[in-house]
């Protein structure tokens, strides 16, 4: 073969036992799931699925408790971003400064996404049943000493948005650190010698430079916090009770963790699929137009 | 020459990678509470394994009790030791759900002979899968078989049981008298007086109870069962049967509003709100109230962490009237996978632990379950196992476990966060008595 066709050979050649996987793995079940979501599968051995076209999809949408799931998810989604983002860049600001004990500093802010979702979880449920009580009583704060974060439904997202925080903000600022280590210095100069405050400098050199770091962590962050699930289970089992539309749900009950119960605690696994169908449907357009807004405005060095 | 070790590096790779895929047959067991990622992993089969003697016939046992995993495998080796047939216990619970490892288990080569089912809802959904049992030995001695239109389907593996545990020596010294305590009006006057002795007996609140997201089943399931089944005898299912068709019983519902009432009232706020089932038991368990809301089955708890003092169980006046029997039932049962080569071998083997001593001694002394069966003579060594038996001797003493035979989910997913808000006094009674009616309205 010439040269052109032995090269395609080998790019696919290489490519096969990776993409023989993905299509097996996610590819395959996704066209089953589409197929499975029309039907009233329960995957019980033995049982055939019965059509029921979108009665599913229907059902869904006139779920009180999924909207609820949803707007929650959406707003959990939009605080994690600011404050993991916020929280990062800062942490990332600090640690290029030249300080003493840099690298311990990297380290130790990245170490908490080595944890598992689920042992933080139960690390932070610690936390907040104990730690918090204990502290209130040393410093003598009755409130803190009292207070159930735990079973107050506002407080216990503000508390899953710490513990989320926590462990992605160390892995999002790792790549503001590489981003930051790339604006070239003589920019920087130049604008200080110019007489350049450092908020004029932040938003007029390097923000833009840094701007494709942007398009990935908010990418990353926005695409983690819609999916979460263990830190959830573990930490709040879907949270504490709340009323919504006159109806009582689950205030950290997100959307990975409503789906879940919907397929393996009430068995419908075919509302379920549907669920998850409308979930990939929904991600797959947010992240998309996150990614195409901000990739516009990237600036070319 | 680089040619050629590309080539072998590549392949070695791949075999790797199909190697690593391959599983192999494990038979330990999933330690709940500290093992948190693999659910199915430990389940893997591969083709290889399947090289089992075809003269000596092997029964596979698919069970969800972890704490007794190695007691029975214990039993099952001298099973093997008399007869000759091979058992094989595996084991998945805790936190590695059953129900679901038992569908996929369901998908693999080697589907078990003998699993769990818990209940209706348990029965509802394996019902093409199971085999009617008759005529065995063990049937005539236990009333706690599983049965629906008169053909028996499960072998009850333990009997468990609820109640309101006491601490005898505590109520001896607040001046009650657990005999006494059977109606809701009894119970007020007692909570009453221990309530103001809280000082001396140095307790944090009368009753151990918890309503939190995570602690639904005590509430959701036993307490409503409740609602359910005391006071009727031993069987009837009218309340049920109303409910699965959509319809609550609005007095009944009402009177025992006012017991759910009277326990959060007298329960610790914190342990009721975010509780975990360890501060639960622990507030008992250390004294620090005299009233815990659970089952015999918190007896292992107790006994690993050296709570040695008396106790008892009191019947939940969960409505109006007198109440003189506790929640006694079979929770989970053995059933028979109809596609099952070893039929008869399973039959004997559950014979042979309903009659044989060593059965007998496997469920009360190693696995520390009480048995389901009228001719065991052993007695539990733990305390509220011993009441159980107490209990089940009496006459009438057992009101009917309902809860596993509402739908799927309800009682946990659809109940429990109703107790959880009315825990936290995000509603009141009325409302809380209107949100379960509307929910067992909208079951269909």
């Amino acid at each position: 073969m010439d040269r052109k066709k032995s090269d395609r050979f080998y790019f696919w050649l290489f490519l096969a036992p990776a993409l023989f996987g993905f299509v097996l793995v996610v590819i395959i079940p996704f066209i089953m799931g589409l197929y499975y979501s029309m039907t009233d599968w329960t995957a019980i051995a033995g049982e055939t699925a019965n059509w029921v076209g979108l009665e599913n999809y229907k059902d869904m949408f006139t779920s009180i408790k999924f909207q609820y799931s949803f707007v929650r998810t959406f707003s959990f989604t939009l605080f994690s971003v600011i404050t993991i983002n916020g929280l990062a860049l800062l942490f990332a600001f600090l640690v290029t400064r030249g300080i003493k004990f840099e690298s311990f500093f990297r380290a130790g802010f990245f170490v908490p996404n080595l944890i598992g979702g689920l042992v933080l979880g139960y690390i932070w449920q610690f936390i907040f049943k104990s730690v918090v009580p204990s502290i209130g009583t040393l410093l003598n704060i009755p409130a803190l000493e009292e207070v159930l974060i735990l079973a107050s439904p506002n407080l216990a997202f503000m508390g899953l948005i710490m513990a989320f925080t926590w462990q992605y903000a160390g892995y999002i600022m790792m790549i503001y650190i590489a981003a930051l280590l790339n604006v070239p210095q003589e920019l920087l100069e130049a604008a200080d010698i110019d007489g350049a405050t450092v908020w004029q400098k932040f938003k007029s050199i390097t923000a833009p430079l840094i701007a494709q770091a942007f398009t990935i962590t908010s990418f990353l962050t926005l695409v983690n916090a819609f999916k979460q699930y263990d830190i959830i289970v573990a930490l709040t089992s879907g949270g504490p009770a709340d009323i919504y539309k006159d109806e009582i749900v689950n205030s950290t009950e997100l959307l990975a963790v409503n789906i879940y119960n919907t397929a393996f605690k009430y068995n419908d696994m075919a509302q379920g699929q549907a669920r998850a169908i409308i979930f990939f449907l929904v991600l797959t357009v947010v992240s998309m137009a996150q990614v195409y807004f901000n990739k516009k405005r990237e600036v070319e060095m | 020459m680089k040619k050629i070790l590309a080539l072998l590096l590549i392949s070695m790779l791949v075999m790797v990678a199909f190697v690593g895929c391959g599983g192999e047959e494990v038979e330990e067991p999933t330690l709940d509470g500290d093992t948190t990622e693999e659910e199915a992993v430990e389940e893997e089969e591969t083709e290889e394994e399947e090289a089992v003697a075809e003269d000596a016939t092997e029964i596979v046992i698919y069970q969800n009790k972890v704490e007794i995993h190695e007691q029975l495998s214990a039993f099952a080796q001298h099973y093997t030791d008399e007869t000759g047939v091979k058992v094989t216990v595996k084991t998945a619970g805790g936190d590695t759900p059953y129900a679901e490892n038992l569908k996929a288990e369901f998908q693999s080569d080697r589907q078990p002979d003998i699993f769990v089912i818990e209940g209706m809802g348990g029965y509802n959904t394996w019902e093409s899968k199971l085999t009617p049992m008759a005529d065995q030995e063990w049937m005539d001695l236990t009333d706690l078989e599983f049965t629906v239109e008169g053909e028996t389907y499960g072998f009850p593996v333990a009997v468990e049981a609820w109640g309101m545990a006491y601490n005898t020596a505590m109520l001896e010294e607040a001046g009650v008298d657990p005999a006494e305590l059977t109606s809701q009006e009894a119970y007020k006057e007692a909570f009453e007086t221990i309530d103001g002795m809280k000082e001396e007996l140095g307790i944090d609140s009368v009753v151990a109870m918890a309503a939190g997201p995570d602690m639904t089943w005590v509430t959701g399931l036993h307490n409503f069962n409740g609602y359910l089944s005391a006071g009727l005898p031993y069987g009837d299912t009218t309340v049920l049967d109303k409910l699965n068709n959509g319809e609550a019983d609005m007095d009944r519902l009402t009177e025992y509003a006012d017991w759910v009432e009277i326990l959060f009232d007298y329960a610790d706020p914190t342990v009721l709100q975010t509780g975990n089932y360890d501060a639960q038991v622990g507030q008992f368990g250390t004294e620090k109230a005299a009233f815990i809301h659970q089952g015999n089955w918190i007896d292992p708890w107790l006994e690993s962490n050296g709570v040695d003092f008396e106790m008892g169980f009191a019947p939940h006046a969960s409505v109006a009237g007198e109440h003189d029997a506790i929640f006694i039932g079979a929770p989970s049962f053995y059933v028979i996978n109809n596609e099952s080569e070893n039929q008869q071998a399973v039959q004997d083997f559950f014979n042979y632990m309903a009659t044989e001593e060593a059965g007998h001694e496997y469920m009360v002394n190693e696995a520390n379950m009480v048995p389901a069966f009228k001719n065991v003579e052993l007695k539990p060594k733990t305390p509220l196992s011993a009441a159980v038996t107490d209990w089940l001797a009496k006459e009438d003493g057992a009101y009917t476990w309902l809860q596993n035979d509402m739908p799927d989910g309800f009682g946990m997913g659809t109940l429990g966060p109703i107790y959880g808000l009315y825990a936290s006094d995000g509603i009141d009674k009325a409302q809380f008595i209107d949100q379960v009616k509307r929910a067992i309205e909208s079951i269909e």
